[in-house]
């Protein structure tokens, strides 16, 4: 049986799954960076991606293109963000609370709207074709070298874009000015405030960046993952990106690295669950990547609570 | 003066809030339907009157059908507001309200024991069981300081597949199609409180005295009183000696125990066997009705009574018209959003306190010279 597992898994398609399967979430834990980098909680991100998925599809099928569905999504998911943003910023709602709210709106409110625009209910099969699907690129050179030619080239090509705008993100909070006063905005609203940073416009702006970012990933679910939208597409995965970017130190790198592994026990998962002797223990394997989740955070928190415990003994020992 | 008019624009603002929602939910159906009129009329009046040949008669069946869809909602909503109230934004209700089902099933199915005390232990049981799995985001919480958001979500994942597992591959009837239980012993269902099939159980009287017992404790008891200044001011309750995290993980074990009662009320009053194969979604409206209460545990049984007719009404508006019944999310959350904004018609309660001070300005100023006038006149005697 272990045999079998290690000839499944060391193997480039393994390997091309994981980047695969990690894409959404990777955007919807850049998401979750950016808003938390501007002390900004967006709970929010997993109906963000059910509706700029459902929008993202119908767009490109109404357009017949692609390119149009996934701008679609991401407007959808700017839209959205502003109007977490109104409710929190304007009107006081707990960030929390208008996040479920948003999310509401993703897992009823979708398939309503569904309705209400093609008379469809639950799921776009009818409506799939080719062209709306995002496209595959083969990357040249790359492509040619044995396995890592497999594992890198053949993806979509909002999974590249995933994984380039982590350096992107990361260079815009440490290397421009607005990133650095968004970050002074999470940090200390009152200190940035107080040398002529507007906090509301930088929590506008963050939470805005968040939902575009949420809208890439709702696309990529609806128009290339699963081909299609269905009411129970996105599956926790916007939740699951909110650990990733706790688990990830609210780093873009961090997130990307705690994604993959997330990516990681969800292929696992797969695999394991089509080894013989194992099949009654699906449901179980089926918890592997929640339960990772769930240690990573832990781990996490140990880790910060260590260091803080040091900083804090340092004066004493002196 | 002052307390009545606020007290007052509360029940404006609430109102406001919900008739927003409404107008909400009436501009998607006229955008939607072809029927608007129809859909409308089953949305707001259907859940209580029925209408059969331009006759209208109050519907008894309805009515009672609302009532028992307030069981579960009235334990989570209370659990939420038990939970939200130490500022703990515990998740977790949904996946404990599965597992209170699955436990209260499981002692229900294989437990012997005499009727009247067999359903009662099947609720205990799920209760500690569900009390005891909040130990987990809420100890992860105050020891380590791990977002009890974050993991409470991930729990309810984890909670649906072990359930799942469980229910699959140890206590499944391999005789029956679907994958069910075997069926509940007849000692352990709650009786019906009403004749027909409305399914309106004694759980329903228990779900309103639990819901009175916890306003006692949150409102009459200092742990109440602790876990509520937990969530006024954290830090101020520490300083003052409070025992925060003791208090932050009974208010999440609370919670949980009332959302194991409501999970295993709701199955042993409503079903012969456990078949629940997803979340059942209850923690979420939870949300929403610990939201409409403002926290206040008295307040939670007419937000889930509003909560139950407004679905009894998108399930009747449904089946006779053309819009589908997932509009209550639409309308829920946008109520959702309207209930917890605290700025809104901020202007409004603006003037409405100037204007309350001004008034008693001019009152004390007009007692003020009452006073001199009186004090004038005994000096000239």
């Amino acid at each position: 049986m272990l045999q079998q597992l290690y000839e499944s898994i060391f193997r480039a398609d393994f390997l091309f799954a994981i980047i695969r399967i990690t894409a959404p979430i990777l955007f919807a834990a850049l998401a979750a960076v950016i808003a938390e980098k501007a002390g900004v909680v967006n709970i929010g991100l997993e109906g963000m991606m059910m509706i700029s998925a459902l929008f993202g599809f119908l767009i490109a099928y109404w357009t017949q293109s692609w390119a149009i569905g996934v701008l679609g999504a991401m407007l959808i998911g700017i839209l959205l963000g502003l109007m977490m943003g109104f409710f929190s910023f304007k009107l006081k709602t707990n960030i929390i609370l208008s996040g479920i709210a948003v999310n509401m709106l993703g897992a009823g409110g979708t398939i309503f709207l569904l309705h209400m625009f093609t008379g469809l209910r639950g799921n776009t099969g009818a409506l799939v074709s080719p062209n709306i699907l995002i496209p595959t690129i083969d990357i040249p050179l790359i492509n040619k070298i044995p396995i890592l030619g497999e594992m890198l080239s053949g993806h979509a090509i909002l999974t590249y874009l995933a994984f380039i705008l982590v350096v992107v993100i990361r260079v815009f909070l440490y290397k421009t000015p607005l990133g650095l006063k968004m970050r002074a905005v999470g940090e200390n609203p009152s200190a940035a405030s107080s040398v002529g940073v507007s906090v509301l416009k930088m929590k506008y702006i963050a939470i805005a960046m968040s939902g575009a970012l949420a809208g890439f990933g709702g696309a990529f679910m609806s128009m290339y993952y699963s081909q299609g939208w269905n009411q129970g597409m996105v599956a926790g995965r916007g939740f699951i990106a909110l650990a990733a970017q706790a688990m990830g130190r609210g780093e873009p790198v961090g997130a990307m690295f705690s994604s993959l592994l997330f990516g990681l026990a969800q292929a696992m998962k797969t695999k394991v669950s089509g080894l013989r002797g194992i099949a009654s223990y699906n449901y179980l394997i089926e918890m592997i990547p929640y339960v990772v989740t769930i240690i990573g955070l832990v781990v996490y928190a140990i880790s910060i609570k260590r260091r803080a415990r040091r900083h804090q003994l340092k004066p004493v020992k002196e | 003066m002052r307390d009545r008019r606020m007290i007052l624009f509360g029940l404006v603002r609430g109102a406001a809030a919900i008739a927003v929602a409404l107008a909400v939910g009436a501009i998607f159906i006229f955008l939607s339907s072809k029927e608007p009129f129809t859909a409308l009329r089953y949305l707001l009046i259907g859940p209580f009157l029925s209408f059969h040949g331009g006759e209208i008669a109050f519907n008894t069946q309805n009515f009672y059908q609302v009532l028992a869809a307030m069981i579960p909602t009235i334990f989570t909503g209370l659990a939420v507001c038990v939970m939200f109230s130490a500022n703990q934004f515990n998740l977790a209700a949904e996946g404990c309200v599965l597992v209170g089902a699955f436990t209260g099933s499981l002692v229900g199915i294989y437990v012997n024991m005499v009727t009247g005390l067999h359903a009662v232990v099947c609720v205990l049981i799920a209760a500690a069981v569900c009390g005891l799995i909040m130990l987990i985001p809420s100890l992860l919480k105050v020891k380590l300081g791990a977002s009890e958001m974050v993991t409470s979500l991930m729990l309810n994942f984890v909670l649906l597949y072990v359930v799942l597992h469980f229910l699959n591959y140890h206590f499944a009837d391999r005789s029956k199609g679907a994958t069910m239980t075997f069926p509940f012993l007849e000692s352990s269902k709650i009786p019906s409180l009403v004749p027909g099939n409305s399914k309106l159980t004694w759980g329903f009287v228990i779900a309103l005295i639990v819901a009175v017992v916890v306003w006692f404790f949150m409102y009459r008891t200092r742990w109440g009183y602790a876990i509520r200044m937990i969530g006024i001011n954290e830090s101020f309750s520490l300083y003052s000696g409070m025992n925060v995290g003791g208090t932050i993980v009974l208010s999440s074990v609370f919670g949980g125990v009332l959302a194991g009662m409501g999970g295993s009320i709701e199955v042993l009053g409503r079903f012969n066997t456990f078949q629940w194969r997803e979340l059942p979604g209850y923690g979420w409206t939870g949300i929403t009705i610990a939201i409409l209460a403002k926290n206040n545990p008295a307040a939670v049984p007419l937000a889930a009574f509003f909560l139950a007719y407004l679905n009894k009404g998108c399930q009747l508006m449904a089946t006779h018209s053309d819009v589908p019944s997932e509009m209550i999310d639409i309308i829920q959350a946008t109520i959702f959003l309207f209930f917890a904004a605290e700025q809104f018609m901020s202007g409004f309660r603006q003037k409405l306190v100037v204007k309350t001070t001004r008034e008693e300005l001019k009152k004390m100023e007009s007692v003020n010279v009452l006073e001199e006038e009186s004090g004038h006149a005994s000096t000239t005697v």
